[in-house]
């Protein structure tokens, strides 16, 4: 009995503590806390719920950049037609702390002279 | 089409293939661009998440010994029930989920732990009641121990699991 609850609570917190081995994506816990600006090309675009995710050929390296959600992209003004593959495309958000995860999360975005702005609160 | 489903999960193509049907079915390709009813199944999933797991940790805490003055029979009957409940709903409003976004989740690696915990977790509830009756009548002590902490692992593991899928895709 005494085994089993031990074991038991043994396994809780390790498993509970795996969950905060967190890699990427919800919320900004993740990333820097400073912004970059990543220019390159789209080189496909998964869009939709959760969230949208773009890989953008910036000479040569391929980072994944992670959009908002339907509604905030539609919110911002983009239609799923301006992130065709090809575009160039401009990225302004934070990028995972990791810098060798290639990973940003945009907060806004250009594309030709456009600005679209998914999180209006942040700098 | 502004989803391109994302090769792979290094498996059968024929499953491959069928992942990507599911992703193109109309009501799963309009839900992956909707706002309300997207958060509506997502919500609906936590809930039954909430069941699952609300039911199987105080049952499982009374089967390792907790709350002895409480009657074991009722307890399962009353906890098991709803756990199931929200295991059929969990796998209703996960499957659509799923479906949404099938090629990549089923690439996930917690996803895929996952699964394995829900599959390990539903078969020994079944197993245990099919096996010691339905309110576990016919079980010793040692068995609802070990039934207790199975259902701990894979219930827990399937939340923890299920939560990292979020954070894991590349």
């Amino acid at each position: 009995m005494r085994k089993f609850v031990t074991s038991f609570v043994v396994v809780l917190i390790v498993v509970v503590h795996s969950t905060s081995l967190a890699l990427a994506h919800h919320g900004w816990s993740w990333t820097t806390g400073g912004n970059i600006s990543l220019t390159g090309i789209i080189k496909s675009a998964q869009l939709g719920n959760p969230h949208g995710v773009l890989k953008i050929d910036a000479d040569g390296d391929v980072w994944t950049a992670e959009v908002g959600q339907p509604w905030r992209n539609e919110r911002a003004g983009l239609k799923p037609d301006d992130f065709a593959v090809g575009v160039e495309v401009r990225i302004v958000g934070e990028p995972s702390s990791d810098i060798n995860d290639k990973v940003v999360k945009a907060e806004r975005i250009y594309i030709g002279t456009k600005e679209y702005v998914l999180y209006p609160g942040r700098d | 089409m502004f989803y391109t489903p994302v090769a792979t999960n290094g498996g059968s193509r024929i499953l491959d293939e069928f992942f990507v049907m599911l992703e193109t079915l109309t009501p799963i390709a309009s839900l992956r661009f909707s706002r309300w009813s997207y958060a509506a199944i997502n919500a609906s999933h936590i809930f039954s998440i909430a069941l699952v797991v609300g039911g199987t940790i105080p049952l499982s805490l009374r089967l390792f010994g907790l709350w002895s003055k409480v009657p074991l029979a009722a307890l399962v009957g009353v906890l098991s029930l709803s756990a199931g409940i929200g295991l059929g709903l969990a796998l209703i409003s996960g499957a659509v989920l799923f479906a949404t976004r099938a090629t990549e989740y089923s690439a996930n690696p917690a996803f895929q732990i996952k699964m394995v915990f829900v599959l390990l977790g539903a078969s020994s509830a079944v197993f245990a009641h099919r096996r010691y009756g339905w309110v576990l009548e016919l079980a010793s002590d040692r068995a609802l121990h070990r039934i207790a902490f199975v259902s701990c692992i894979c219930w827990i593991g399937a939340l923890a699991s299920g939560r990292l899928v979020a954070f894991m895709s590349d």
